[in-house]
């Protein structure tokens, strides 16, 4: 895709206002919590902290683009079937997340997610729920890798 | 509009601030930006060292290991030649930020930023870093400890870039410690840190020692007081607590929003008894 | 498209089709029909408004906490470039004054400034940039004032005031009951405590922030998508203070990201009115950044609790005497409320039969006071459930059995005197923890700490009154439509903030009616379509409006049921029964869609309001009509016992909070899963509140102004929860069930407080339990020994 934005421009607000993929957040705009997380050649960045000029040549992935053909991503669909979600503003930035953790380790510990979410600050659910969700989001991975 | 440069090479940086010698650098942003937003800089471009290969990624020579300073802290996290050689530096990584500002972040950036706080800067200080600075037509070496001269200060003259990172192989540590104090457990502002390598003998004799302290002075706190004392000694609680005044008196701690002065003296002496933790020797 | 039709399409019938379709039952754990939406980054928050032709709203702050206002200074904001209009109190032609209960709050300071984030100057520009290029200009001449930025000095006779037009000076609202024979019982008392505890001011940081976005249209109608808690009342609280007719005004609330009280009330409402009537008929928007947030929006209040227990030496509770002080800033901001709730539960979940409560909340120049779930009781059980802790530690009791041997049944009175008449768990919620492997297993779990560390298990019996009290009417409006399409069309009348009340209320709706969840649809909060049903808030939300969707569903079936009986010849209803996507006459199975049905509904047929009004208690425990219109007393409680497992590091001081249970008692469970998330992040506030967060203010400046410098848990601070319901069944409840939104935020203070005294046999009380705190407690303990 090709867009034409100064390069100055915040990749958070070129996301939300100039392509309208308002699912990646701001909450703080610092770098504190993470809700604007999107995946930038595969890995999780703070869109937030990023400049349109940084995008060039880039593979971005933004919460809109994780679903394929209707079908949810195996986090999104664990984080709906188990409790995950409540006001859901930090979840686009939790599934990014999640889904950067599990590419690089597929079968995690509970504290390996704890650890590898505490960038995305969550308000409503007390993270658990969450974990239980990326557990099992793991686990539908790696039986589909095995077959 | 401020300008943003992404020069693709070192002669493309030099290139731009030959044009712009005024320009803000920055690698990862992550701290860069976040000065933008308050206001505290108004610099009229930027140039983004990113995409520069030539000061990325951790290479081997003989005397040494070298690491690009736009390496990403991530990058250094999975790196296995850091893991093996410098697993202090590995640990005080792991606990810096959170996952997307390791993505982000670079250890260039943590040094250049120095805050009292930076939590590569410990480990790097005990591993007695030195430090690449560059010019367009000279480079240099100092000693980090020499670099940083203050919080949020480094000895950087006008278009100065650090570009290289370099620890000196050592003989092998028996007990690479680093311990991060903060109000919460993940992405927290270090209130103390302590940073430790000891050479311990079979019988549990300390060979060798080098600590550092985070968050307790303007810059990294050493003291060779404390490892002269610890020197020749066992690895034992009693000893650990007998160099704590030595350490009080090493720490020069402010009070700020995070925590008081005194807390911070007392836990800085505190955390060397940590290393009772190691053991039981032989 | 015109900004009205992307705000009709916006609001119109709007459920993202269900990916999956999902029976609806009764005590389920029916997945909440907003998750799929959310998770896939579909769902429009007030936030993410944006339009053509749209300008940006942003307000020039006091940045000082008491001043006069001699001027504002705006030649130079107009000249930039991207300004269209900059707005002072001169453009306001109404009263300029908004509130909930006391109108004290200007939309733009025209007198003087009573806190930092008092708004001042209001800017309308195109573009983000050339708005804070703008305020940046704009320079505002103040006379400074002293401020008064501590409670109890407030009330000193020559402390400075806050509103000079208040009778009763830098009082709000003041509380003093006396049940049974006051102060007078002390003599009977074998043993009496006294200690004095504070708690910090909290911070919601909810993930999104403040925000709106406003249109006036060709007719003159306003129309406003805010996260707010109230759209109906905040439409008559903004008309009535610019001067508005309130039936031109429409408020739509769709979901928001996280409330928790801070948008219990007006935040942007008012400005961007304002906004939106002076931009020239273009939308605008306005979106506080996280530092506005914290500088403008409301706070917990912070307490400062003066607590005197006294006891028979067989552990009966005898006397309890009390005295609040509640720092409610500069405005109202239901900081009344807060203090009546604090008040009534101040003695906690026990029968005593004699009490002194006096409160008062403070006028200051520190941050608002305002609604924060919990809403006064996270403070004042701090407090109680320390003092039982440390009379059982006088009388050698177990803290357990003491809780037991004083708690409320059903049929005694509470504290204040109420006789509790509804479902009362209390006892039950202690057997329970009584019975959890968490509390038998204590004992070889706290032997077994590592070097350095130090552990201790603490627990606290919690309760939480839900409603508005006697005075003000609990109120909802339940709509429900039979669609023309044949689906069932649930007008939610309570916003959804995260609790996912929408989703419940299909999940009720749908299981009275026979549907599965795809055939399900709702209409959020919108002033022109739902029904007034109150606010999200006293957790209230689901009891009320559920009441009243079951009594507007409940006709909606008779009706279809009726309809078909008489197209059918069937003999009556009770031959038919409501399947998904039909009705079927039981006898021969011959089935008619409803879709089909729809047409032979007329359109007043296929719409059914229905309101309820929840039941209030007619005990007279206070005279005060002050502090009955402000709540006292309430008639329906939850109950909770709540156990903490930390560990505890003698080098850092940092509490490690191992394990976490809550048994709870709110009635019947509709859904385990809405449940449970509730009780999860009710634990969450206040496990922060206990440990980290302090929304540090000193002389009325904020010294916590980010989220770097206010700290709230991530991922890696929470333990694991175990949360187990008790069951109890309340007969005025819908299918049963109590509020579950604010109880667990109350347990957390005193069950870590308890666990700290039990690990170290040290007691700190003043929260948050700073790892700094409890060095100091150790030390001082260490030096008097």
């Amino acid at each position: 895709m090709e867009i034409d934005a100064p390069t100055d421009r915040r990749v958070v607000d070129l996301l939300r206002e100039d392509l309208l993929l308002t699912g990646t957040k701001e909450s703080c705009g610092a770098g504190d919590c993470g809700a604007c997380t999107i995946l930038v050649d595969g890995e999780t960045r703070l869109s937030c902290l990023m400049l349109a000029a940084q995008l060039e040549g880039r593979d971005i992935l933004t919460i809109e683009g994780l679903s394929r053909d209707g079908a949810l991503h195996p986090v999104q669909n664990a984080f709906v079937e188990h409790g995950a979600v409540q006001c859901g503003f930090c979840t686009p930035g939790m599934a990014l997340a999640s889904v950067d953790l599990l590419n690089r380790n597929p079968d995690p510990t509970r504290e390996e997610i704890r650890d590898a979410l505490a960038g995305n600050l969550c308000r409503c659910t007390g993270y658990q729920k969450i974990v239980d969700s990326v557990e099992i989001a793991a686990v539908a991975l790696r039986s589909k890798a095995g077959s | 509009m401020t300008e943003i440069f992404l020069p693709r090479s070192l002669e493309g940086l030099w290139d731009i601030q030959d044009g712009y010698p005024e320009a803000a650098v920055y690698a990862g942003g992550t701290d860069l930006l976040v000065r933008l937003r308050s206001g505290l800089e108004k610099p009229s471009c930027l140039v983004c060292l990113e995409r520069i290969e030539a000061l990325k990624g951790v290479h081997e020579s003989a005397q040494e290991i070298v690491i690009g300073a736009a390496t990403t802290h991530s990058q250094i996290l999975e790196s296995p030649v850091i893991k093996q050689h410098f697993p202090i530096l590995t640990k005080g990584v792991s606990v810096l930020g959170s996952p997307p500002i390791r993505h982000m972040g670079t250890i260039g950036g943590n040094i250049v930023t120095a805050s009292p706080a930076g939590d590569s800067l410990p480990p790097l200080y005990v591993l007695e870093a030195e430090v690449e600075i560059r010019l367009k037509n000279s480079s240099r070496r100092a000693a980090l400890a020499d670099f940083i001269l203050g919080p949020g200060e480094v000895d950087l003259k006008g278009g100065e870039i650090l570009t290289k990172i370099l620890l000196k192989r050592s003989p092998r540590w028996t007990i690479h410690h680093y311990e991060k104090v903060g109000r919460r457990k993940a992405q927290a502002c270090a209130v103390a840190s302590m940073a430790a390598l000891l050479q311990v003998s079979q019988t549990g004799r300390i060979e060798r020692a080098r600590l550092a302290w985070g968050s307790v002075g303007p810059t990294v706190v050493i003291s060779r007081e404390v490892e002269e004392k610890l020197v020749g000694q066992p690895m034992s609680l009693e000893i650990f607590k007998s160099v704590s005044d030595v350490v009080k008196k090493a720490v020069s701690p402010i009070d700020d929003i995070r925590a008081g002065a005194e807390y911070r003296r007392t836990v800085a002496a505190a955390l060397v008894q940590r290393l009772a933790e190691y053991g039981p020797w032989p | 498209m015109k900004d009205q039709d992307q705000l009709a399409e916006y609001t119109s019938a709007r459920s993202a089709p269900p990916v999956r379709n999902r029976p609806l039952a009764i005590g389920v754990a029916v997945v909440r029909s907003d998750a799929h939406e959310k998770v896939t980054g579909q769902t429009k928050y007030a936030a993410d408004y944006y339009s053509r032709n749209m300008l940006w709203a942003g307000v020039k702050r006091a940045g000082v906490p008491h001043a006069r206002l001699q001027g504002i200074e705006t030649d130079r904001a107009a000249q930039v470039p991207g300004v269209v209009r900059i707005l002072t109190h001169k453009d306001i032609s109404g009263p300029n004054r908004q509130g909930v209960i006391r109108k004290d709050q200007p939309v733009l300071v025209d007198d003087k400034v009573r806190h930092c984030g008092d708004a001042v100057a209001l800017v309308i520009a195109e573009t983000k940039t050339s708005l804070r290029n703008a305020l940046d200009l704009i320079a505002l001449d103040l006379a400074p004032l002293p401020a008064v930025t501590n409670a109890e000095q407030a009330l000193e006779k020559d402390s400075p005031l806050v509103h000079e037009d208040n009778a009763e000076g830098n009082v709000l609202l003041k509380g003093d009951l006396k049940i049974g024979a006051g102060q007078e019982a002390e003599k009977e008392c074998d043993v009496v405590l006294e200690a004095c505890f504070e708690t910090p001011r909290q911070e919601h940081a909810y993930l999104e922030t403040e925000a709106g976005w406003a249109c006036v249209d060709e007719d003159g109608k306003l129309s406003i998508v805010c996260s707010t808690q109230t759209p109906f009342r905040d439409r008559m609280e903004l008309a009535e203070a610019l001067g508005l007719d309130s039936s031109r005004i429409r408020i739509i609330a769709p979901y928001l990201g996280g409330a928790f009280g801070g948008k219990d009330g007006v935040t942007v409402q008012s400005l961007l009115a304002l906004a939106a009537m002076n931009s020239g008929g273009r939308p605008v928007k306005m979106w506080w950044d996280r530092e506005e947030s914290f500088l403008s929006g409301t706070k917990r209040h912070c307490a400062r609790m003066y607590y005197r227990l006294g006891a028979k030496s067989d552990g009966s509770l005898h006397l309890l005497e009390v005295r609040l002080y509640l720092d409610t800033g500069p405005y109202d901001h239901l900081g009344g409320v807060v203090l009546a709730l604090a008040l009534e539960h101040a003695g906690g979940p026990y029968r005593i039969p004699n009490a002194v409560l006096k409160g008062w909340a403070v006028y200051t120049n520190n941050p608002i006071g305002g609604a924060f779930r919990g809403f006064g009781v996270p403070q004042v059980t701090a407090a109680m459930e320390q003092m039982i802790d440390m009379l059982a530690a006088k009388l050698e009791m177990d803290p357990l059995e003491i809780r037991l041997k004083n708690a409320v049944k059903r049929g005694a009175k509470n504290c204040v005197g109420k006789t509790l008449v509804s479902s009362t768990g209390a006892v039950e919620c202690l057997e329970t923890l009584s019975k959890h492997q968490l509390w038998k297993g204590r004992e070889a779990w706290k032997s077994a700490a590592g070097q350095f560390k130090h552990r201790g298990v603490g627990i606290a019996s919690v309760m939480q009154a839900s409603g508005y009290g006697p005075v003000v009417p609990d109120v909802a409006n339940a709509k429900i439509e039979l669609t023309t399409a044949g689906r069932i069309r649930v007008y939610c009348g309570v916003v959804d903030m995260g609790q996912g009340n929408a989703g419940t209320n299909l999940q009720i709706a749908g299981s009275i009616l026979g549907q599965d969840s795809c055939n399900m649809e709702l209409i959020l909060p919108d002033t022109d379509l739902t029904l007034p049903s109150g606010s999200a808030s006293a957790s209230r939300c689901t009891y009320t409006f559920a009441n009243a969707l079951i009594g507007a569903a409940e006709i909606l079936k008779e009706r279809i049921l009726q309809r078909s009986a008489d197209m059918l010849m069937a003999r009556g209803a009770e031959e038919l029964a409501l399947v998904p996507g039909g009705v079927r006459r039981l006898t021969d199975g011959r089935e008619l869609s409803l879709e089909f049905l729809a047409q032979f509904l007329n359109d007043s047929e296929r719409v059914v309001t229905y309101r309820f009004r929840a039941p209030i208690a007619p005990d007279h425990v206070t005279l005060d009509e002050g502090l009955r219109l402000h709540g006292m007393p309430h008639t329906l409680f939850s109950y909770g016992a709540h156990l903490a497992w930390i560990e505890i590091d003698e080098l850092t001081g940092q509490v490690d909070v191992k394990r976490y249970l809550a048994v709870s008692d709110c009635g019947k469970v509709i859904n385990p899963e809405t449940y449970e998330q509730q009780i999860h992040g009710g634990i969450a506030h206040g496990l922060g509140l206990a440990l980290s967060e302090d929304f540090e203010a000193v002389d009325g400046k904020i010294m916590t102004p980010d989220l770097m410098t206010y700290i709230i848990p991530t991922a890696s601070d929470l333990p694991k929860i175990d949360s187990v319901p008790v069951e109890i069944y309340e007969p005025t409840g819908p299918f049963g069930l109590k509020g579950v939104g604010e109880i667990a935020t109350n347990g957390p203070l005193p069950a870590i407080a308890n666990a700290v005294a039990d690990a170290l046999g040290i007691r700190v009380f003043r929260f948050p339990l700073t790892p700094e705190r409890i060095l100091e407690a150790l030390k001082n303990k260490r030096q008097e020994t």
